[in-house]
């Protein structure tokens, strides 16, 4: 049988963050070694509670959580949070006890400057929230990029508008410095943008389905989904959410299930457009230097089998 | 309130319809024509072409159609070496090779229900003072003389040395070739100073194609705050919208060209429509349409596709394209058939810094952006009166940031224009190929 897949989880739980970390805890391939935690749907004090809750609740108090930085790479603080889309406690505003475990000693650039260094070429960083625990491993350790295996990311809007603003999605517009870094550093990386994780939707007919499975984890995530049914509802008028984190798990370990293109993606750090991701797929030639020279081409995704992503997520998540 | 009745009424009385439909749409085009390239290409004089000289007009892009006029007679006359034109003899041709402006530009001469009040100048392919005497020469050889041409800005809105796109001057060594001078002169108004003038002069009737850079019209807007609301329409060239630009993977040529300018024209509340190049690249003449061309009866026909092989080539080099883009064309083609495209609605603003400087940004309003939100909340009958009076102001912002959102954007509270979303490829190829093609 082959190995599993040793994956890290950079998260901002987040309620479909928890989906996607139930996802991965109940999908053969892989093998979780560790969540890293980072701030985005909620702050990173928040973020690495909600780690250390999600494992308890699923059972695996083994993996470690490994805190990540509370500011973007130039020291920025003011940041922007989603709790009205996850809820005041990023959990859909359920009031879980605190857990009982603690995040280890290291920080999560150093876990995983550390794990990518124990396993050269073997782990997968899956970054679930804004790429700044990523880009300070990369800053840590030049050998970083070379040491991970690949680096998948749910991140940015390629080709169409974002969700911030109509130039920017919110985990690249968390620290848009940081997805330059990342998107340059020569890593294999697979992006993938709104534009996909947009075509995955669960409706409430399957939360239903999912509510009445036996899964312990589906029935939890049914608790924690209200909130973030309702701000679909208010945002984008449409009576189901948007599956972008566990969508982008499955591209992990399944990628397959997406097309891609190749080129290199480098991200607007100021002005109006900051944090707009702009992918030149090598096709045309321009007649002088540009900023898209010479750097390192990285994978985007492009298609996804949006129904058969959906029934992988259900059928996981009712075994639970 | 009777008052205003009544100048509805006057409105849309048949006598005003009737009026309406007879008149010549008035265009002005603001451009910066080129001339790129030189050649001399032998040509045995006979009777019937030495009577009529013709010169052959060919894009960047494309070939035009041959434009017969005397003027193109007088204009090579000038050169020395044709002065003993005689039947019989072997001569070299000077053929100017135009710019794919000149081509939208002459179709636009041999438009019928088009009445060009003028044209306007600007850097771009060429420096502004060249785009002048281009144009000059341009309305002497279409045989339109008496065209005023007012001179544009020849730096973008703030400053410095604009950059002139001369990546396909000097393939041939002949870089030095005299133009011939024009013989007449520019208008007295500046570019902006015409605009303003003509369309004050007009209001709600006169129609701008911009080829180019849109520092003119920019200029335009801030010196004349009515000016967005008085003209009819903007068509715009310009822009890459979610789609790969052409200077640079972020950037069209035109908006980097002055982006300040074109944030002020998209945000200035005109008619706007705008074309990009993620529409004008789908429209290209194939190695097939030029084949078609050379074995059509048209006189010149072998030798239009001849010199086409060129800029052919040139694409293929660099778009790995097999075939001639029409980006020109197509944009004077949205003036005059905007059936042929369908389009999307929706705020514009241009990156202005860092490396995307020059991006064109649509918001598609595909999200529900703050202010609904905020009128949720609020659940107040004024709230949405309350946005119409404060969505200009800053204060608006302030009240936003405290909304259930992320607080505003740079799109909000602008008017949206017309983005060319798809376009009818055959029905425009066909419209060009039918100038390209008249006998």
């Amino acid at each position: 049988m082959e190995e599993r897949k040793k994956i890290i989880i950079d998260t901002d739980p987040g309620i479909d963050d928890a989906m996607a970390i139930f996802v991965a805890l109940k999908s053969p391939e892989v093998d979780v070694i560790g969540l890293t935690t980072i701030y985005g749907n909620v702050y990173t004090t928040l973020a690495t509670r909600n780690a250390l809750h999600l494992l308890e609740v699923a059972g695996r108090t083994d993996i470690p959580v490994a805190e990540g930085t509370h500011k973007t790479i130039l020291n920025g603080t003011k940041l922007r949070i989603a709790d009205f889309v996850h809820g005041k406690d990023g959990l859909g505003n359920q009031n879980f006890p605190p857990p009982k475990g603690k995040p280890i000693e290291k920080s999560a650039p150093e876990f995983l400057v550390e794990q990518a260094k124990l396993y050269p070429g073997e782990i997968t960083v899956v970054a679930l929230g804004p790429l700044t625990n990523i880009a300070l491993a990369v800053q840590l350790d030049p050998e970083f990029s070379r040491n991970v295996g690949q680096i998948v990311l749910l991140g940015g809007a390629f080709a169409v508008n974002g969700n911030v603003n109509p130039a920017s999605e919110a985990n690249i517009f968390g620290d848009p410095e940081a997805a330059d870094i990342v998107f340059t550093c020569g890593a294999d990386i697979i992006a993938v943008g709104i534009n996909v994780t947009h075509q995955v939707i669960m409706t409430a007919d399957d939360r239903d389905k999912l509510a009445s499975s036996n899964g312990k984890l589906a029935q939890y995530l049914c608790k924690i989904l209200g909130v973030y049914y309702s701000y679909h509802l208010d945002a984008y008028e449409i009576q189901g959410v948007y599956l972008h984190d566990p969508t982008t798990i499955l591209a992990a370990f399944l990628p397959s299930l997406f097309t891609y293109t190749e080129g290199v993606v480098r991200v607007q750090t100021n002005g109006i457009t900051r944090g707009l991701t702009l992918l030149y797929n090598n096709r045309k030639r321009f007649e002088e230097v540009t900023e898209w020279s010479d750097k390192p081409s990285v994978k985007v995704a492009v298609t996804v089998d949006a129904p058969a992503v959906l029934k992988l997520i259900m059928d996981r998540l009712m075994e639970s | 309130m009777a008052s205003a009745m009544e100048t509805c009424n006057g409105g849309i009385s048949n006598g005003d319809v009737l009026d309406i439909s007879c008149k010549r749409e008035k265009l002005i085009i603001d451009t910066d024509p080129g001339i790129v390239e030189f050649e001399f290409v032998p040509v045995e004089i006979s009777l019937s072409n030495s009577i009529e000289l013709r010169v052959l007009v060919i894009s960047r892009i494309c070939l035009s159609e041959l434009i017969v006029c005397k003027g193109a007679a007088q204009v090579i006359q000038k050169e020395s070496r044709f002065e003993n034109l005689r039947n019989g003899y072997n001569i070299a041709v000077l053929l100017y090779v135009w710019l794919d402006d000149s081509m939208a530009i002459m179709m636009a001469f041999q438009t019928p229900k088009l009445d060009i009040l003028g044209l306007t100048t600007v850097f771009g392919n060429v420096s502004t003072q060249d785009a002048t005497r281009n144009a000059l020469l341009l309305c002497e050889i279409a045989g339109f003389p008496d065209v005023p041409v007012a001179e544009g800005s020849s730096e973008p809105l703030k400053g410095g040395i604009p950059r002139v796109a001369d990546f396909v001057h000097g393939k041939n060594g002949l870089g030095d070739v005299t133009v011939p001078l024009p013989s007449r002169k520019k208008c007295d108004k500046s570019a902006a100073e015409f605009l303003v003038e003509k369309v004050s002069e007009y209001p709600g009737e006169v129609t701008i194609l911009a080829l180019g850079p849109l520092t003119n019209l920019a200029i335009a807007i801030k010196r004349d705050s009515s000016f967005a609301s008085k003209v009819k329409k903007i068509v715009v060239l310009g822009g890459a919208f979610f789609a790969l630009g052409n200077v640079n993977p972020a950037a069209e040529a035109n908006i980097y060209g002055d982006p300040e300018a074109a944030d002020i024209v998209f945000t200035s509340g005109a008619d706007i429509t705008v074309v990009g190049i993620n529409i004008t690249t789908q429209l290209k003449l194939t190695d097939d349409d030029l084949l078609a061309l050379r074995n059509c009866n048209g006189k010149h026909a072998k030798l239009l596709s001849d010199m086409c092989k060129f800029y052919r080539d040139w694409h293929v080099k660099s778009d790995g394209v097999y075939g001639v883009y029409l980006h020109d064309p197509v944009s004077f083609v949205a003036v005059v058939r905007p059936d042929l495209f369908t389009y999307k609605k929706g705020v514009v603003r241009v990156e202005t810094q860092g490396i995307c400087v020059g991006h064109t940004l649509m918001d598609q309003g595909l999200k529900r952006f703050c202010y609904i939100n905020f009128v949720l909340h609020t659940n107040e009958n004024h709230s949405l009166n309350l946005f119409k009076i404060f969505s200009k102001s800053a204060v608006f912002f302030l009240f936003l940031s405290d909304c259930s959102w992320n607080g505003s954007n740079p799109w909000v509270g602008y008017s949206p224009v017309s983005v060319a979303w798809t376009v009818d490829v055959d029905g425009v190829l066909e419209y060009i190929k039918g100038m390209l093609m008249k006998p």
